[in-house]
């Protein structure tokens, strides 16, 4: 028996009480029945129905962020705070709800609004270029790639972010 | 091949958007899942686990199998409750397993999760498929948990990958530096 003194590292082996509570003693493989899995792809599908309207709320908290970063320079840096919270949470979930060019145009907007750096005008005129496009793409219900509306709201948000480019 | 039955596993669930909640909770519960109690930030988190543990009766479940989270929640985050749950002295369940889901995908942050002992990542956006998927690893694939002097949790060595060099591991299950627990 080892020297309790001397151990250094301890290695915890359990019974799986986790499989025999959910698969049974058997052992054998288990599986999540189809028909259940289709049932809870539906499930999924129904609320994506919702996701514009729960969206367009963010995206509202978004532009009043954007209103405050204009209105009062001096505390940008707590709106941006909040548009990069914002940005986080929405880059998250479009693409669950089929709305991927949300996803992207999210993470962009997550990358510009995390800034150690001064705040300046064209910081703000970007957050603008983002919330723009993504109202787009939930006004005209753009899913997917979005096809040709989507390559020009992509091509819009990178002319939009090369014009302001931050250096 | 049998099907898995959900019914008797306890899963907490923490995120902060009432939205994907609701979305999670349906989910789960048309899975099969027989308990999901939800919360909305780390801290409420924290409060149930222990009030599940001293009084099962009044928390409404007996034990939690299972913590799915958020990472990024205010004013606690996920990745502060799983410090807590495997290293929190008031901790009642050191190695219930955790899937943390998260938005952040970057290796470091993956890493930083691994290093605080997570059992499992689940990336946002989701899919139905990979929320079975991480289910069933848990369930399937636990791995068994490490304690060592700078870590505790599941073993963050997943499989086993040939080296073709020397190894230079130094300790192993015969060292008497190691004690191996079973339970």
């Amino acid at each position: 028996m080892a020297d309790k003194k001397n151990i250094k590292v301890r290695l915890y082996r359990f019974k799986n009480r986790l499989r025999e509570k959910t698969a049974g003693l058997s052992g054998g493989e288990a599986k999540i029945p189809a028909d259940v899995l289709a049932q809870a792809q539906a499930a999924l599908a129904d609320m994506a129905e919702d996701y514009p309207d729960w969206v367009s709320g963010l995206i509202d908290q978004l532009a009043e962020q954007h209103r405050r970063c204009v209105d009062s320079p001096d505390t940008r840096r707590v709106h941006f705070e909040e548009i990069n919270h914002i940005a986080h949470d929405m880059k998250g979930q479009g693409g669950t709800f089929g709305y991927p060019l949300i996803t992207a145009f999210a993470d962009s907007l997550y990358g510009f609004s995390y800034s150690k750096g001064v705040l300046t005008d064209n910081h703000v005129e970007l957050i603008k270029a983002h919330i723009d496009s993504m109202r787009a793409v939930i006004t005209n219900r753009v899913k997917g790639d979005g096809g040709e509306i989507g390559t020009e709201l992509t091509k819009g948000l990178n002319q939009a972010i090369e014009k302001h480019k931050i250096s | 091949m049998a099907d898995y039955d959900f019914e008797r596993l306890n899963v907490l669930l923490v995120e902060d958007s009432p939205f994907i909640r609701s979305l999670l909770t349906n989910c789960l519960k048309i899975l099969g899942v027989g308990g999901v109690s939800t919360m909305d930030h780390g801290g409420d988190a924290i409060d149930f686990l222990k009030l599940v543990h001293s009084d099962p009766m009044k928390a409404g479940v007996m034990s939690i199998d299972m913590v799915i989270s958020n990472w990024d929640m205010s004013p606690v985050d996920g990745m502060i409750l799983l410090r807590w749950i495997r290293r929190h002295k008031d901790s009642p369940d050191r190695f219930l397993p955790f899937i943390m889901i998260s938005a952040y995908s970057e290796k470091e942050r993956v890493q930083e999760a691994r290093e605080m002992g997570v059992s499992e990542f689940l990336t946002k956006p989701f899919t139905i498929e990979s929320i079975s998927q991480k289910l069933i690893t848990t369930i399937e694939r636990p791995r068994q948990f490490v304690h060592t002097g700078s870590y505790f949790g599941p073993d963050r060595r997943r499989v086993k990958v040939e080296f073709p060099g020397q190894d230079r591991r130094i300790l192993t299950d015969k060292s008497p530096e190691v004690e191996v627990v079973h339970g």
